[in-house]
This record gives C-alpha cells, structure tokens and sequence, in this order.
C-alpha cells in the first residue's frame, strides 16, 4: 500500500521461515562456509556477519529499524543459555533466530525488527 | 553448499543426510560413483547445518486478525497532534546500566553452574530487568532485553551486535558478571517510538 509522500510502505507481517533460510544461506553460510574455527579470523567472521545481516534487511527496504545480535562458539563441551525479554507493539515489531552450525563452530543470530511508524 | 548436476543418468540412491530446510533442485551424487565419492567427503567435512529457532510472532492467521482489527479501530479515534518530536526523558544510560549490573550481581551471587536452573533464571533475570527498566519511566521507549549465560570450559566465543536506529535518541547498555564457572552478560536496547 502506498503512504501519501511516495514511499512503498508495507505491513508488517514478520518474518517468514523462508526468508530466514535465505538469509542465514547467504550471509552466515558465505562468511563461515567450510571454515575452521580460527583464533586469528573468528573476531572479522562475527563482526562480518552480523553486518551482512543488516545490509540484507536494510536491503528489503521496509519501514523498520533493526537490531542484529551474534555470537560465533568453537564447538566444544559447554553450556550455553540465552533468554530475550522485550517491551514493544507485538501488532507490528517482530524477532527472529536462527542457529547455524558446522563441524567446529556454532553460530546463533537474533534478529529484532522495530517498526517505524511514519 | 555447492552441488555438482548429475549429466543425464538418474542417481540411484541419494546421500542419507538431507537437510530438510534447502530446497534441492538437483540429486546430490551417488555415494557408489567413484568420482562422486571424494567430492561427498568433503561436502560432508564441511557440511554446515542450520534451522530457525524462534520467530515472534507467530504466523497464525488469527493473531493477525486481532492486531489489524486492533488497529483499525484505533485509526477512526482520532488523537489530537501532541507536536512532541523528542522524548520528554531521554534514554539515561549510566543510571540504568548501575541498575542492571545491581541486578545481576544480587540474583547471581553465589548461583554455580547448573544446567536445569539457568535455563529458567534466565528467562526470569530477562523479565527481573524488564520490569526495573520500565520503571525507570522513559515514555515512548521501546526495550528489548537480552540474558546470555555462557560456561566457561575453555573455548572462546564472539558476539557482535549491529543495529540501525536513530541515533539521537537510541541507545543500548550493557552489564557482565563473571564468576569462577561461568558468565553472565545482559543487553539492553532502548528505542524511542513515536
């Protein structure tokens, strides 16, 4: 639907599983395909998807602002918790997570969509 | 995930281990051709896996339903312009980042690791946080509040978090509490909504 200034506004609707594949596909798989865990690039890695992430979502253009969390682990015997409370209009903001893992690392990233109310 | 296309022949078995989530438009090769095989290894060596965990909310149609009925209903009041641009208490960083760090410091004071317990006091210390930054009184703010427990055995973690916001009024804080066994790491993220 079309906002009066011009620009393509869409309703929000939250995240499809779909779209959350396709991203986490491109981004996380592309940055940690086939990789090692590696003391030396594991800081760029973390630091590189997250910035994928956002350069992806800003890409699709909706009106949203967003808040993407990761953390890369080298795959060893420990315990992990993570719990997200939030404050926010359930009608319009959403979150996402996806956790991606290979044979030596494990990778969990939060996303958190805002809507921005023009 | 590169694949390689079968040229002509239909592979007779397909690799045991599909992954549910991608789409596979063409047969992986069979494990029985010679030449495929060295290529499957190291598909395997690399393999990578990946599903979503959690999305809110949720995509049934009635809960959408609730909210655009909601809505509309709230678009025929009309509210008079308050003219108000900025926020009337603007997001106090140090303040709340005291408060958190007060928190976490009582709550895990003398907790040891434990796997059945953090799973619940997390969610609990995510809603404990929740509550006292509210409190604080920021009108108009949004919150979203992240609990990370994290065991310390030896392997090294990363996190990095991004955001695109509105940088005069946004802002975002942050307490860690580390003990012997483990360590506690809360975020808090404030967003101003007009």
């Amino acid at each position: 639907r079309w906002h009066p200034i011009g620009i393509l506004v869409q309703d929000p609707v939250g995240f499809n599983a779909d779209e959350a594949h396709n991203i986490v596909k491109e981004c996380v798989d592309g940055v940690l395909g086939g990789e090692d865990c590696n003391q030396n690039n594991i800081n760029q890695w973390t630091a590189g998807i997250v910035e994928e992430f956002l350069t992806y979502l800003v890409k699709l253009v909706k009106a949203y602002k967003y808040i993407v969390t990761g953390a890369v682990i080298q795959r060893s015997a420990y315990g992990f918790h993570t719990a997200s409370s939030w404050f926010w209009d359930s009608t319009s903001d959403g979150t996402c997570t996806v956790r991606w893992e290979n044979r030596t690392m494990n990778c969990i990233v939060n996303v958190f969509a805002i809507a921005v109310v023009l | 995930m590169e694949k390689r296309e079968r040229g002509g022949k239909p592979a007779p078995s397909q690799a045991p281990q599909q992954s549910p989530v991608t789409a596979r438009k063409e047969r992986r090769p069979s494990m029985f051709e010679k030449e495929a095989y060295a290529q499957i290894l190291k598909e395997r060596l690399r393999e990578s896996f990946h599903d979503v965990q959690y999305v809110e909310p949720p995509f049934d149609d009635s809960i959408v339903d609730i909210g655009k009925e909601w809505k509309s209903a709230l678009a025929k009041l009309k509210f008079a312009n308050s003219y108000r641009m900025e926020p009337l208490k603007k997001f106090q960083a140090h303040s709340v980042e005291t408060k958190v760090q007060q928190i976490l410091k009582e709550s895990l004071k003398d907790v040891k690791y434990d796997d059945k317990v953090f799973s619940h006091l997390s969610l609990e210390l995510a809603d404990r946080i929740l509550l006292a930054v509210k409190e604080f009184g920021f009108h108009r703010y949004k919150f979203i509040i992240k609990v990370l427990f994290i065991q310390k055995t030896g392997q090294a973690i990363n996190i990095a978090s991004r955001w695109i916001w509105d940088v005069a009024w946004d802002s975002w804080v942050e307490a860690k509490h580390e003990t012997e066994s483990y360590v506690a790491l809360a975020l808090v993220f404030a967003l101003y909504c007009e």
